[in-house]
């Protein structure tokens, strides 16, 4: 053996494996060195603006590099999120920079569904709208044409309607899922509109089954109230979430306290009892300010027992505690509390009102705040001002317009107190050719995938010979469409971004293009006012405006004349200009309005953080000036229906069993990363649905241990979800805070392949007569092992 | 077989003619099972290909199941490496005389084995074309740097330790002029067995079959370092490098067992693997499969006694959970089996062996799993879910190449090498008898 | 010598997962395909796990947001067979990308499990490529990931005090989950200035530290939910 030898193989080895190796790093790993292409340190800049996925609207700061967005940060000036977001908000990169974002204006090239497309022109897509309207107006039947609209919020709304009304059709359908607390609100206050919750200084928040920190109207607002201490430093809010289900809210809340389902206006009116019984109630408020506490006589000149006698004879503590499975003890710790801990609110969330006797029920827990004097006090219920922004041109009618607006509009009537699921309802309509249809156009809104009966919306879309989409996606219903003309995405466009009606303070979010818009891409509002242009005549007269960025400037000028409020500012300012509005000065910081616009823009909106907590006009507008516990209104609707329904007396769901063959409850709640059919195409959110870090992508339905254990099924069996409405797939996940016998469904979710899996569509279509809004909680389904 | 080399052969000793006609005379069968090996060799290559070219994400690992298969064969086939050269160079050392004709099969898997179970940990590397950063950026204090040192070591330790004994034998053959004369010369070094040479030789070997040992007895012990050094449940253990050396010393006696029975069967050397070999073997595999449960048996305890919950969801998964099938599948391999079997004389024969060297083998792979992949999927944190591994086919078909690369190997070194050591079966014939002799009454009080 | 820690508070958390996608985004973290995260192939640098306990309905659930504990004895640095993971002189545990071979030994090491591998490499379609944060390099297949408490913040956040001529300001580097927490459940500094939150958050007598025992000395804290 020579050494010598050796060590030249050796060396020779050594160096044929290197040459190998890094020959072989060449050909397979080459495409990773590629992606650092490019990454030389680029202009960055910061601009504000607001986040447009849900109502919340939150206020954003965009992080730019070379005309890039690459990150989306809160905006700390924002009054509502203070620089926080929810994680949809942040995913937003993904919707804007998506690779299925369509290209461009399509017309359908094959048969309806087909999936063949003919990329035009704006110019020609638009024409082909206008032309198609045009002859809609020239044979005049304006009412033909309908808009079925997801997003009602802002000029952008405004002008749809404005659009709708000039040319003469009355059908604005709004996809809106209303929560029926507008209609309690209307009915005791006398104020059509949903209530705002000073949740900020608020010192106790009891919710009645609003999922504050998943959904609700702000997730956001919940969330800073949540983090932030209240007027007291030491103590922030207390948050009691009483609730069915231990949702993420409940086990974030201070307390949870479970209910049995469709009790919770029960338990609301246990508590009442006690703060009757041990006069913890705000007499004084009740007095001056509330009608029917006491017994009174009717119009009719029936005597009456009033709100106290009726919560003293009925709500015992004991019969309470019955019914709702929360220990007497409970029931009257949490009444001390809601008297001794002030300023403290009611919250009333869609758990109390998707029910059978959802309007009562809802009447009972905001009776709460009525008892309390919780009514635009700070930390109570407020009804703030609209925002005062400069109306649009008035309309123009002409002859065809006139006779348009002046049908009924399709699938119109609903039910007494609120429309319920007027989308739905014009859907049927068309589905059943009771009303013709001869355009649709949707913007916002993809019913095929999110309604309750799809099925009733593909009928409609068959009977629609034009279809019209402004969805930047080729969701499942655009694929009905005959012209698609994409929207920007709300990086790419103007958009005002008024706060939820939550909120209790006016917020004027300015939403901006952060980047160059997309080639191909065309702003919904820019259509809109073209469209008008082309049509010519009275409806160009009725919406007189160049562009859409221009109009929105345009209105602001109604903020800058009332020369109160502020763009939006830090924590501070808020405070400091609070303050001086309270003592009555008003200083209005801009002389022009120029600069006052710019300012408005680069902070991303205007706010106007002072409440006039003496107003008598935002505690009531009813005919007797009062709060009305017993609301005329509603005992009349009542009588008129026949109705054996009686207030503060049936406003619990009726008791239902699942039968032998559907045992299961259905509650169906909304993930907080997910829910609108666009959010799911952002993978990271996909990626991060719910509390279970081992389920992603996949929807799953929630079950308690024994529950799964008599059933035989062990976590992540795949199963059915099946209801006499339908069924679909789901992986089961053993979860202990799950009430026995009950299935929690998330919706919102997709299967991964796209296919949507919604428990919505297993309803039983059970409502609230008196609202039309659905039941949710009188579903029973089973669950099979797929 | 041509005229001139059986006349070649016909004039050499007995031993020789036995050992090394199968250097020169090959079956068909022989050439069938080679093809196979080779095509699964191939298949494995291509899988290989598959897994570099897609990425790792081609295997069944995952987060928290980082290692798997190539890391279980690793652990299992340097184990095996221990038949070799640790038993022979401990029979060398201890001087028992039985050793001569089984010392050279066994240091042949050695060395094979080392390179199969060497390339695993590369195989497993995510970025293999950067191999070569453990030597630019080496970072001594990790166990896996160690373990490249060691097996870098042994490799070259126990080629040189197969290869110097070989060298008598390589004379031979090279003087004997039956095949490929001018390798055997290369091969042969020069080496004329003169009584000089031979002296320094048998030195040479002395020295080497001391120095492996320890080189043999490192290599196991940091690779259960690896695992050890970690603060995962059930690998945190300072059991863990003796349990690897008595475990790689037991697989590895049950491999010369298999291949023993094999060659035997395949070559006709019922003369030199004889029924006392066989029983010697059988009551080592006995000696160890005890060793093996003692081993066992404490480190199970020790844990179980912790009652450390991240601990027990690992103990309870092998012992009660997803995991019961393979970990009682390795008490039976490693323990039921060869102890009823060998314990008994009458199994302690070719067959015995052959069933209890299999059940070994099996059960210490499956050991080297119950190591890996329980711990790897049960994290610490009791909050995280518990992970699941199924292997690939990239995985599998590595693992099969895996094993049918070696056996091919070793099959085509019987084409090359005598299986049993000529020489010293000689120097056993002319010498050692009367050595042992002399030594024996050595011990013994002189008979007055 | 600034030591960077992080103190989370499980009071304020509510499990919104804000951060995790913060993180993503701003680390360029790739999401995978439905398949792949079946097989546990995710990842997320800061995970926020749930922990529940009790049945229905004495049932409680706590989130802890997960990332990276940067140990001030850190497990995970010493079996780096190639010195591709290191601590730096501020207590920040990183990765060198371009080093990793990819054996995986660290990830096994880390008894937090916070350590991701690309098992694949990452896949940006061209149009997503656009959302890329130049800061950070995209990781390319075969190599590990893990949080980095946004290191690359600090660097641009020293640059740029140095440019105003003015000490590092707690502001100035905050991480991308901190930043984004809307109930400010994340705080984040220098554990050794006083002037900083997480100084004295850290003293708190309901802090707690995961799996302190093991003697990796964490530099993330939790606040204990209060009863
Ligand atoms: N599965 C499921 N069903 C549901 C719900 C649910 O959460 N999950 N929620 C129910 C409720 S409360 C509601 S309000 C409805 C909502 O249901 P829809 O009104 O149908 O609303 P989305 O699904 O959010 O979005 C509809 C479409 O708008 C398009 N879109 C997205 N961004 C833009 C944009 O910037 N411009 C334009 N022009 N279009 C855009 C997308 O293509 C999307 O498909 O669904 C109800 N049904
Ligand atoms: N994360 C997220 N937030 C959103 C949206 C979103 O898409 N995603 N969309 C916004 C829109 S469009 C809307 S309309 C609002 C809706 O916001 P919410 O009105 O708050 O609606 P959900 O979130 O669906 O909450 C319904 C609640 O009712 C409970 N529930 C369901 N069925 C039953 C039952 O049978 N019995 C009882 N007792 N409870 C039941 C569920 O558990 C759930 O907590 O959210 C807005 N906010
Ligand atoms: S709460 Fe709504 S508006 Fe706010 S960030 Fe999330 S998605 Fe956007
Ligand atoms: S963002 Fe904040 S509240 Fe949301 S999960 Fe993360 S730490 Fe918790
Ligand atoms: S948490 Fe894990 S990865 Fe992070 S420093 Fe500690 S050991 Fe290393
Ligand atoms: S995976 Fe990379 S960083 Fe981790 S130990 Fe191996 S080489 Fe080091
Ligand atoms: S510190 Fe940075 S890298 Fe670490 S989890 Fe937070 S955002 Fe992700
Ligand atoms: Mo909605």
């Amino acid at each position: 053996m020579s050494p010598s030898r050796r060590e030249f193989l050796w060396t020779m080895g050594a160096a044929a494996a290197t040459v190998a190796l890094k020959g072989a790093q060449d050909v397979f790993w080459e495409s990773d060195e590629s992606l650092d292409v490019g990454w030389v340190p680029g202009i960055e800049e910061r601009r504000n603006s607001a986040c447009l996925i849900c109502p919340s609207r939150c206020g954003i700061s965009g992080r730019l590099v070379d005309g890039r967005l690459v990150r989306i940060n809160g905006n700390p000036l924002h009054p509502l999120s203070r620089g926080g977001l929810c994680p949809r908000g942040v995913a937003g990169v993904q919707m804007l920079y998506h690779p299925e974002r369509l290209a461009g204006p399509m017309l359908r090239a094959g048969p309806r569904g087909g999936g063949q497309w003919e990329t035009v022109t704006r110019e020609h897509a638009i024409s082909r709208v206008a032309d198609r309207l045009g002859e809609l107006r020239a044979a005049g039947r304006p009412e033909t044409l309908a808009l079925l609209a997801g997003y009602n919020a802002g000029t952008i709304q405004d002008i749809w309607r404005q659009f709708l009304h000039s040319f003469g059709s009355p059908n604005y359908v709004a996809d809106e899922y209303e929560d029926g607390t507008d209609a309690v609100m209307a009915l005791m206050h006398g104020i059509d509109r949903r209530p705002s919750y000073d949740l900020d200084r608020a010192r106790l928040v009891l919710s009645f089954g609003a999922p504050m920190f998943e959904s609700w109207w702000s997730p956001l607002q919940a969330f800073v109230a949540f983090a932030s201490p209240g007027d007291e430093a030491e103590s922030g809010p207390r948050f009691v979430q009483i609730d069915t289900r231990f949702s993420r809210t409940a086990s974030r809340a201070h307390e949870w306290v479970g209910v049995r389902p469709g009790t919770h206006a029960v338990l609301a009116l246990g508590i009442a009892y006690v703060l009757i019984r041990d006069e913890l109630f705000d007499a004084d408020f009740v007095a001056r300010h509330v009608s029917g506490f006491e017994d009174f006589v009717d119009a009719q000149g029936q005597p009456r027992e009033g709100y106290r006698s009726l919560v003293m004879r009925n709500y015992r503590t004991e019969e309470v505690s019955a019914i709702t499975g929360v220990p007497v003890a409970r029931i009257t710790s949490l009444a001390r509390a809601f008297a001794a801990v002030r300023p403290s609110v009611a919250v009333c969330g869609t758990d109390v009102t998707f029910a059978p006797n959802g309007l009562l029920a809802g009447l009972a827990v905001h009776s709460i705040n009525v008892l309390m004097g919780s009514i635009n006090r700070p930390g109570g219920v407020l009804f703030p001002e609209d925002t005062p922004i400069r109306p649009l041109a008035t309309p123009v009618l002409d002859e065809t317009a006139r006779a348009g607006v002046g049908r009924e509009p399709i699938g119109a009537g609903g039910s007494t107190f609120a429309s319920g699921d007027p989308a739905l309802r014009f859907a049927e309509a068309v589905a059943g050719a009771q009303a013709p249809v001869e355009a649709l156009l949707l913007y916002y809104a993809n019913p095929i995938a999110s309604s309750a009966q799809p099925e009733v919306w593909r009928e409609a879309l068959e009977k629609i010979p034009f279809v019209v989409s402004f969805s930047p996606f080729l969701d499942e219903t655009t694929r009905y469409a005959d012209v698609i003309l994409p929207d920007l995405l709300p990086y790419e466009r103007w958009q005002d971004a008024p706060t939820p009606f939550s909120y209790p303070y006016p917020v004027w979010g300015l939403a901006q293009p952060l980047v160059e818009p997309r080639q191909g891409a065309w702003h919904t509002g820019d259509v809109v006012l073209a469209l008008a242009q082309s049509l010519g005549g009275n409806v160009a007269e009725s919406l007189p405006y160049e562009s859409f960025e221009g109009l929105l400037k345009e209105r602001a000028r109604g903020l800058f004349a009332v020369r109160r409020g502020m763009t939006l500012g830090g924590e501070f300012e808020r405070t400091h200009h609070r303050q001086m509005e309270e003592r009555g000065w008003w200083l209005p910081e801009h002389a022009e309005f120029e600069p006052f616009w710019e300012e408005l823009v680069e902070r991303g909106g205007w706010t106007d953080q002072f409440y006039d907590h003496t107003d008598p006009y935002r505690l009531a507008r009813t005919d007797s000036g009062r709060i009305e516990l017993m609301p005329a209104a509603l005992f009349n609707a009542l009588a008129e229906q026949g109705s054996a329904l009686r207030p503060y007396l049936d406003v619990a769901t009726p008791t239902a069993e699942g039968s032998r063959e559907f045992g299961l409850r259905l509650i169906p709640y909304r993930v907080s990363t997910l829910a609108s059919g666009t959010l799911s195409l952002e993978r990271w959110l996909a990626e991060q649905p719910g509390i279970f870090p081992d389920v992603l992508w996949h929807p799953w339905v929630e079950v308690a241990p024994e529950t799964a254990h008599t059933l035989g099924f062990s976590d992540d069996t795949l199963v059915w979800v099946v209801s006499p409405q339908g069924r679909y797939r789901a992986r089961l996940k053993v979860f202990p805070g799950t009430a026995p016998e009950t299935v929690c469904a998330p919706y919102g979710l997709r299967q991964p392949d796209g296919q949507p899996a919604n428990p919505l569509q297993l309803l039983d279509g059970s409502n609230d007569p008196l609202t039309g809004l659905p039941s949710w909680s009188s579903t029973f389904v089973r669950l099979e092992r797929v | 077989m041509r005229q001139a080399v059986r006349e070649k052969l016909a004039r050499m000793s007995n031993d020789e003619q036995i050992l090394l006609r199968p250097l020169v005379e090959t079956s068909r069968s022989f050439y069938v099972v080679a093809a196979l090996l080779a095509a699964i060799t191939l298949w494995g290559m291509f899988a290989y290909y598959v897994q570099v070219t897609y990425g790792l994400g081609r295997t069944g690992l995952n987060r928290p199941s980082y290692w798997g298969i190539y890391i279980i064969c690793f652990v299992f086939f340097i184990g095996i490496s221990h038949a070799g050269t640790l038993i022979s160079a401990i029979l060398r050392v201890s001087k028992a005389e039985w050793r001569r004709s089984i010392t050279r099969s066994a240091e042949l898997i050695t060395v094979l084995v080392i390179g199969f179970g060497a390339i695993q940990p590369i195989t497993d590397l995510g970025r293999p074309d950067r191999v070569l950063n453990v030597i630019f950026h080496a970072q001594l204090s990790s166990p896996l740097l160690w373990d490249v040192t060691s097996i870098g070591l042994y490799f070259i330790s126990c080629t040189i330790y197969l290869y110097i004994p070989m060298l008598p034998d390589l004379a031979i053959i090279r003087d004997s002029g039956i095949k490929a004369p001018r390798l055997y010369r290369f091969l042969a070094a020069g080496y004329r067995d003169t009584p000089a040479q031979r002296a320094r030789l048998e030195r040479v070997i002395g020295v080497l079959s001391i120095i492996v040992i320890p080189i043999a007895v490192s290599v196991h012990t940091v690779i259960g370092w690896i695992f050890a050094m970690t603060l995962r449940p059930m690998w945190h253990s300072t059991i863990f490098g003796p349990y690897f050396v008595m475990g790689a010393i037991y697989s590895g006696i049950a491999a010369i067992l298999v291949a023993m029975v094999v060659l035997r069967r395949a070559f006709g050397l019922q003369q030199y693997f004889k029924d006392i070999h066989f029983d010697y073997l059988g009551r080592l595999l006995l000696l160890f499969s005890l060793l093996w449960f003692y081993f066992t048996f404490a480190e199970y305890l020790t844990a179980f006694y912790g009652g450390e919950p991240g601990e027990m969801r690992a103990f309870w998964s092998k012992l009660t959970g997803p995991f019961a099938i393979p970990f009682w599948t390795m008490v039976l391999g490693c323990f039921v089996i060869p102890l009823s079997l060998m314990s008994r004389r009458s199994m302690r024969t070719p067959r015995g062996t052959l069933i209890a060297g299999i059940a070994v083998m099996i059960g210490m792979w499956l050991e080297r799993f119950n190591i890996v992949v329980p711990t790897s999927v049960n994290p610490r944190w009791e909050i995280e879910s518990i992970g699941q591994y199924l292997p690939s086919w990239v995985e599998l078909s590595i693992m099969a190449a895996t094993f049918s690369g070696f056996t091919l190997l070793y099959m085509l070194a019987t084409k090359f090498v005598p299986i049993v050591s000529i020489w010293e079966i000689k120097e056993g014939r002319e010498h050692s008898v009367r050595e042992v002799a002399d030594r024996v009454a050595e011990y013994l009080p002189e008979s007055a | 010598m600034a030591r960077w820690g992080m103190v989370i508070d499980l009071d304020r958390c509510t499990g919104c997962a804000a951060c995790e996608v913060a993180c993503k985004s701003e680390n360029n973290v790739a999401a995978v395909s439905a398949d792949q995260a079946d097989m546990g192939r995710a990842s997320s640098w800061m995970k926020v796990m749930a922990h529940v306990e009790g049945e229905f309905p004495d049932t409680t659930m706590h989130f802890y947001p997960r990332p990276c504990m940067h140990c001030d004895n850190p497990p995970c640095i010493r079996v780096c067979p190639v010195q591709a993971t290191y601590i730096d002189d501020e207590g920040i545990v990183g990765q060198i990308y371009a080093r990793c071979i990819g054996c995986r030994y660290c990830a096994n090491a880390c008894p937090y499990m916070v350590k991701y591998f690309n098992w694949y490499g990452p896949e940006w379609s061209e149009s997503e490529r656009q959302h890329l944060n130049p800061d950070v390099s995209v990781r390319p297949t075969g190599v590990i990931e893990k949080c980095t408490f946004c290191h690359h913040r600090l660097q641009k956040a020293r640059e740029d005090a140095r440019a105003d001529g003015r000490e590092l300001r707690e502001e100035d580097y905050q991480p991308a989950c901190a930043d984004v927490c809307p109930t400010n459940a994340i705080a984040f500094g220098d554990l050794d200035n006083p002037s900083h939150a997480v100084h004295s958050l850290k003293a708190d007598p309901r802090v707690l530290r995961l799996m302190e025992d093991l003697g990796t000395q964490p530099k993330v804290y939790y606040l204990r939910p209060r009863e």
